[in-house]
């Protein structure tokens, strides 16, 4: 029996009503808090930056100004979230998108397009976050009537934004399909999806002899070279670190002249933090069954990823020393002994959570940052003391290193 | 040779293996035989080292596997029943890393790898990413990678499942190859025509423990080579035997 319109759109509701609910069981207690502090802090965060501006468009131009100033910024923030969409929507329809083989399922095109819309929009309620902070931020300044008037049209920009990007994700997936005869629309598309990554082939392996934990590390770094999710963490360790060295050539007038060693400081913290959850996403990477069945030690394993952070600290020290030209020699020896011995507590410390909670790379994640964030405001109480905290960690979290051989999958 | 000796394993309340024994002598094929949840894949990850026992031991040519497991290991071949991979490898690279961790000789490991590849049809597939394999062309793989390195111990965990005919009678005539050789093979498997045709022995499991062991002489020899629908198969796939 062919399905109709109606039952196709009734389905798809229901699908759509009972993910939301499993999605949303997914998170438990902890980490639904976790995000509502992390909404707060960037709603409190975004609020702060747009709070000064307005007050300034307010002083200049008075509440039109503010309100026009206040709707250029949320359109700017529809337009990234429509664009993101975009990509993100026209990227899920060409590789698979979730869910069964839909062209399998005799569901109208229309109804499935809308379903496959919305999975790839509903990221887009994250701008929620922002975008409050921003309407937050021309409270006051602006009649509070017209600032509640304000809630429905902003509303609609962001929901017609993030149709649009799921409009033009489709196009834009449309325009790479390859059209078999007879097939159109969103089915050419689909039936084509995976196929350029079926196509993709790698040049022919280097069959070498080298030591195992070489190997495990040049795996480690052909690995980041192709799952992004691992890749970002190393770009966003690059990136900070790049700033860092360009905080030595901050402009510095005479009362701030710490200012470029502090920014060189915390950016490069900052980036070893990153380097650090690199390092125990490339635990997460390893599958539990190859890496276990095979040959390998704790120590290959352990020292695979050191050798890593090493590289990377090294790299790091030499950035800064060619970067920090206008410090003595003294100084500059010290803030590299500062950074140098702190990025490589991090990485202990991230290889060892890593390895020793193998597969399970989320907790390491977690049980990272709850240190990280632990040393930081022990520093900020009392300084040297987030020295003790990250030392005390390292101890710690290799007290748990014998017990690697035993772990299991479960 | 492989011993495994009281071997207990629990999950929770459930008894998964209860003190399980039997050994398999260098060259012999065991097959493991089960329905769903007997425990065979338990006793087979147990013996591989992936889960640790409750209580017993397992030992690979007289090395105790969760006491020197990387000594065990190097002479122990393990093919999962879903295996698992670096997917954004490409089989190739998958089993040059392999070969480099098993120590073995690139310039040799190779050119086996590459017979292995191609007696399985995966050669014009094998600078593919894994992640662009189907569950067989997987299965074979995982197969390549587990003997390798002619293990002393080979662990079969439902190995031809899967297989296409051709590569399925490769993969037996490799286990064959590999028992005379002097290798300790233990193979699960539902199918019960498999182990007719491929075990010298076989152990059936029930809830965990060893029900029976029967030797061939209980269920005869098979008729040699293929049988006439394998045959069939095996014309017109082309395959040389």
């Amino acid at each position: 029996m062919r399905a109709t319109p109606d039952s196709d759109s009734t389905a798809f509701r229901f699908l759509r009503h009972h993910l939301t609910r499993r999605r949303l069981s997914q998170l438990d207690l902890r980490l639904k808090l976790e995000l509502g502090l992390l909404a707060a802090l960037i709603m409190g965060f975004v609020f702060w930056q747009v709070r000064g501006a307005f007050a300034s468009v307010a002083f200049q131009g008075g509440a039109g100004t503010v309100v026009s100033a206040l709707a250029i910024t949320w359109l700017g923030l529809a337009l990234i979230s429509g664009g993101f969409v975009a990509v993100r929507h026209a990227h899920r329809l060409r590789t698979r998108p979730p869910g069964p083989a839909w062209l399998s399922l005799p569901a109208s095109e229309r109804a499935l397009a809308r379903h496959l819309a919305w999975d790839s929009g509903v990221v887009a309620a994250w701008t929620v976050v922002p975008g409050v902070g921003i309407w937050c931020a021309a409270w006051g300044y602006v009649p509070w009537t017209w600032s509640l008037a304000l809630v429905l049209p902003l509303a609609f920009v962001l929901l017609g934004a993030c149709w649009m990007g799921t409009w033009v994700g489709e196009r834009i997936a449309m325009l790479g399909a390859r059209r078999a005869p007879g097939v159109h629309g969103l089915a050419a598309v689909l039936s084509e999806s995976g196929a350029s990554a079926r196509a993709r082939r790698r040049g022919p392996a280097r069959w070498t002899s080298r030591p195992g934990w070489m190997a495990l590390s040049l795996k480690d770094l052909r690995i980041t070279l192709r799952v992004g999710s691992v890749r970002r963490h190393l770009a966003t360790s690059l990136l900070f670190w790049i700033l860092s060295a360009l905080a030595w050539r901050l402009p510095s007038p005479p009362h701030m002249r710490d200012l470029e060693w502090v920014s060189a400081f915390i950016l490069a913290l900052l980036g070893s933090a990153a380097l650090g959850e690199w390092l125990v996403s490339l635990s997460g990477a390893d599958p539990f069954q190859t890496l276990r069945s095979l040959p390998v030690g704790l120590g290959q394993v352990w020292f695979a990823r050191a050798a890593l952070a090493l590289a990377a600290t090294a790299g790091l020290l030499t950035l800064h020393a060619a970067a920090a030209s206008g410090l003595t020699p003294h100084a500059l020896r010290l803030f590299l002994v500062w950074v140098g011995g702190a990025t490589l507590a991090i990485a202990a410390l991230a290889v060892n959570y890593g390895v020793t909670l193998f597969p399970r790379a989320d907790i390491a994640q977690r049980l990272l940052g709850l240190s990280l964030g632990l040393a930081v405001a022990a520093s900020l109480m009392i300084p040297l003391l987030g020295w003790i905290v990250l030392l005390s960690a390292v101890l710690h979290s290799a007290r748990r290193l014998s017990r690697w051989s035993r772990l299991e999958e479960a | 040779m492989l011993i495994i000796h009281e071997l207990t394993r629990r999950y929770g309340d459930l008894v998964a293996l209860d003190r399980v024994s039997f050994e398999v002598q260098s060259g012999e094929i065991v097959g493991l035989l089960g329905a769903n949840g007997a425990g065979k894949s338990t006793l087979l990850r147990t013996a591989a080292g992936l889960q640790a026992p409750d209580e017993g031991r397992v030992e690979v040519e007289g090395i105790d596997v969760w006491n020197e497991p990387q000594a065990a290991k190097r002479r122990l071949g393990y093919a999962a029943e879903e295996p698992t991979f670096y997917e954004e490898l490409s089989a190739d690279e998958y089993l040059a890393f392999i070969a480099v961790l098993r120590n073995l000789d690139p310039v040799s490991a190779r050119r086996r790898a590459h017979e292995l590849l191609e007696r399985l049809g995966l050669t014009g597939r094998r600078d593919e990413p894994v992640m662009q394999f189907s569950h067989g062309m997987r299965k074979k793989l995982s197969f390549v990678a587990a003997v390798l390195h002619r293990p002393a111990v080979l662990l079969c965990d439902e190995a031809l499942d899967g297989f296409d005919a051709a590569g399925a009678f490769e993969a037996k005539a490799e286990l064959g190859a590999l028992a005379r050789d002097g290798a300790a093979v233990l193979f699960s498997s539902h199918v019960t025509e498999t182990i007719e045709r491929v075990c010298d022995r076989a152990v059936l499991l029930h809830a965990g423990r060893v029900a029976r062991q029967l030797s061939r002489s209980a269920w005869g020899d098979p008729a040699p080579g293929p049988s006439p629908l394998e045959r069939e198969f095996l014309a017109v796939a082309g395959a040389e035997h």
